[in-house]
C-alpha cells in the first residue's frame, strides 16, 4: 500500500497543481462562454510542433518547443483582439473556426511528415501516470508565475468576464488585459496538455466551475468550490482508476463529467420540490 | 476522373445543403461544438454495441468489419443520441445558470474517454479517434450516398414543414421569456433530427469536415445577412463552390480531400472578412451610418 502511495504521489501532486490553476481559469472561460478554447489552443500547439518538424528540427529539441509556443501565443493573441463591440459571430464560433483550420492544416502537413498522423492525435491521451517530479516542479514554477500575474490583475479580469460585448475600461486597456489574460492562459495550456492530455485538461477546466456555477453566482464561492471539486474529483478519479485498473486520465474525466450531470439534475429536481408548479 | 469524383461531389452537395441549414441554428444558439459531441455519443453507442456483442457471442469482431455500418451498432448509436437529445433539452432551463455549450463539452470529453475505456482500456484509442476525425469522402460508396440522401431528405422535409416552429425556437433562444407552444418537444426534435443527420454525415465525411461545413459557411453568411433565407442561400453557394474547388484540388494535387475543402472554406472566410472590412471603411468615408452587422 505504501509503495502504491509513493508511486501515485507524483501524479496526484501534478493533478492537484493542474486542478488548482485550471479550475481558476475555468470560471473565466465559463463566464465568457468560450468553452472549447483549450482544445483549439492544444490543436494549434500541435500544429506548431509539426511546423517545427517540417523545418527539420528534432521533436524534443528546444527549437520545436519554441516554435510551438510562439505560434500558439501569436494565434491566441490575435484571438484576444476579436472582442468587438458588435459581435457579428460569437467568439465560440471563432474558436470553432480556429480549431477546424488548425486540424485541417495538421492533417494536410501530416502527409508530409513520416508518421505525421501521430502528431495530430498525440495530445489527445497524455499520460499523467508517468509524470516525473522534475516535470511537476517546472509546471509549478510556470503556474506560480501565471498565478502572480492573476493575483495582481484578477479584479480587472473578472470585470471584463462580467461585461461581455462591453468595454468596462478604455478600449486600449481592455485590449491589454485581454492580451495578458489569453497569453497566460495559452502558456498554461501548452504546458499542461502534453502532461495530462486534451480531455483531462478540458474537464479540469470546465467541470468544476460548471458544478460550482450551478449553485452559486458569486466569483469568490465559485473559485473556492471549483478548487474543492477539482482537487477532490482528481484524487477520487485516481483512486477509482487504481481500484478498477483503468487509465487515470479517462477515469478522472468520466468521474468529474458525470458528477456535473448528476448535480445538474439534482438542481433541476430540487428546485421543483421547493417551488410547486 | 469524372466517374471517380462524381460520388464524393454529390455527397458534398447533400452534406452542404443540410449542414448550412443546421449551421445557422447552431451559430444562433451558440452551441458550436454540438456536432462533435453528438458524433462522439454515436461512436460511444456503437462501441457499447460492439463490446456487448463480443461478450454475448464470445466472438471477436474485426475492426474492418466494425467499420461497415452494422444494425446493432446503428440501433445503439440512435438510442444514445436519443438520450443525449433528452438531456440537452432538459438542461436548457433558466434554473441552470451554466451555458449549454459547457454540458456539450463535458459530453464530448466523457463520451470520447468513455469510448477509449470501453475499447481495450486505452490501447488503439488514438487510431480510433483519428479515423473518426479524418473520414474519407473520396471513398464514399453509392450505398452510403443513398442512405445520406434518404436521411437528409426525411429530416429536411420535416424541418421544412415545421420551419416556423424551429426558427421561432432558435430566434428566441436567448430570451426565455418568449412564449412558445411546446418548446421542450421541439427542442428535443431539433437535437434528435440533428443527431440523426450527424451519424450519417460523420460516417461519410469525418467529424472535422462536417464541423467545417456546419460552422464556416453559416459564419460567413451571418457577417452579411440577417434573414434565414439569405443566410441559407449564401451558405449554400459557398458550400457548393468550395466542395467543387476542394475536390478538384485534391484530385489534381493528389492531397487528402477534407483538408483541401477546409482550405477553400477558410479562403472564402478571409474573402468574406476582407469584403466586410472594405464595406465598413467605404461607409465610414461616406459618413453613412455604420453597417449593421448583427
Amino acid at each position: 500500500m505504501i509503495d502504491n502511495l509513493l508511486f501515485l504521489s507524483t501524479p496526484i501532486t501534478m493533478l492537484i497543481l493542474l486542478a488548482g490553476i485550471l479550475s481558476y481559469f475555468g470560471n473565466h472561460i465559463l463566464s465568457r462562454g468560450i468553452i472549447f478554447i483549450d482544445i483549439a489552443v492544444a490543436q494549434i500547439a500541435a500544429l506548431g510542433t509539426m511546423i517545427g518538424l517540417l523545418l527539420g528540427f528534432a521533436e524534443t529539441s528546444f527549437s520545436v518547443q519554441l516554435i510551438s509556443y510562439a505560434f500558439t501565443l501569436i494565434v491566441i493573441g490575435l484571438f484576444a483582439m476579436t472582442k468587438l463591440k458588435k459581435q457579428a459571430i460569437p467568439q465560440e464560433a471563432i474558436i470553432g473556426i480556429i480549431y477546424c483550420l488548425a486540424l485541417g492544416l495538421a492533417m494536410f502537413l501530416a502527409e508530409k511528415i513520416p508518421g505525421g498522423s501521430n502528431y495530430i492525435t498525440k495530445t489527445i491521451t497524455g499520460n499523467i501516470l508517468w509524470v516525473t517530479w522534475k516535470q511537476a516542479f517546472y509546471s509549478f514554477l510556470v503556474f506560480a508565475g501565471v498565478g502572480i500575474v492573476h493575483f495582481f490583475l484578477g479584479k480587472q479580469f473578472i470585470t471584463i468576464s462580467d461585461n461581455l460585448n462591453k468595454f468596462p475600461f478604455s478600449p486600449a486597456r481592455v485590449r491589454l488585459y485581454e492580451l495578458i489574460f489569453y497569453i497566460t492562459f495559452g502558456i498554461v495550456i501548452v504546458k499542461a496538455v502534453p502532461i495530462g492530455g486534451v480531455f483531462l485538461i478540458f474537464i479540469l477546466l470546465i467541470a468544476p466551475t460548471a458544478a460550482a456555477t450551478l449553485f452559486t453566482q458569486s466569483w469568490k464561492k465559485r473559485f473556492i468550490w471549483s478548487w474543492i471539486i477539482g482537487i477532490v474529483g482528481s484524487i477520487a478519479g485516481v483512486y477509482i482508476s487504481y481500484t478498477f485498473n483503468i487509465s487515470n486520465g479517462p477515469a478522472v474525466v468520466c468521474l468529474l463529467g458525470l458528477t456535473v450531470f448528476i448535480l445538474a439534475f439534482i438542481k433541476l429536481l430540487s428546485k421543483r420540490f421547493n417551488q410547486p408548479a | 476522373m469524372i466517374e471517380f469524383m462524381i460520388l464524393p461531389f454529390i455527397a458534398c452537395l447533400i452534406l452542404t445543403g443540410i449542414t448550412v441549414y443546421f449551421g445557422i441554428h447552431v451559430i444562433k444558439r451558440e452551441i458550436i461544438f454540438i456536432d462533435i459531441a453528438l458524433a462522439q455519443i454515436a461512436a460511444l453507442g456503437s462501441s457499447v454495441a460492439l463490446v456487448l456483442q463480443e461478450t454475448f457471442t464470445n466472438s471477436h469482431i474485426h475492426h474492418a468489419e466494425h467499420a461497415a455500418v452494422r444494425t446493432p451498432d446503428y440501433a445503439l448509436s440512435l438510442l444514445f443520441i436519443l438520450i443525449a437529445a433528452m438531456i440537452f433539452t432538459l438542461l436548457k432551463n433558466k434554473k441552470i445558470k451554466v451555458p449549454l455549450e459547457a454540458f456539450i463539452g463535458i459530453t464530448f470529453a466523457v463520451a470520447t474517454t468513455g469510448t477509449v475505456i470501453i475499447l481495450d482500456k486505452g490501447a488503439g484509442g488514438d487510431t480510433h479517434i483519428h479515423d473518426m476525425l479524418a473520414g474519407s469522402i473520396l471513398w464514399v460508396t453509392l450505398h452510403q450516398v443513398m442512405r445520406l440522401l434518404i436521411v437528409v431528405f426525411v429530416v429536411g422535409l420535416f424541418h421544412f414543414i415545421f420551419r416556423k416552429k424551429f426558427k421561432a425556437l432558435t430566434d428566441s433562444y436567448h430570451n426565455p421569456e418568449e412564449k412558445l407552444t411546446n418548446p421542450k418537444l421541439w427542442d428535443f426534435l431539433f437535437y434528435f433530427t440533428f443527431g440523426f443527420v450527424i451519424i450519417e454525415a460523420v460516417n461519410i465525411a469525418g467529424i472535422i469536415l462536417v464541423f467545417a461545413f456546419l460552422i464556416i459557411p453559416a459564419s460567413i453568411s451571418s457577417l452579411f445577412f440577417t434573414t434565414w433565407s439569405n443566410r441559407f442561400l449564401t451558405g449554400l453557394i459557398i458550400g457548393i463552390t468550395v466542395s467543387f474547388c476542394g475536390l478538384y484540388l485534391s484530385w489534381v494535387m493528389d492531397i487528402a480531400s477534407s483538408p483541401a475543402i477546409i482550405l477553400f472554406l477558410s479562403i472564402s472566410l478571409f474573402i468574406g472578412i476582407i469584403i466586410l472590412v472594405l464595406r465598413m471603411a467605404i461607409n465610414r468615408k461616406k459618413k453613412l451610418p455604420e453597417v449593421n452587422i448583427k
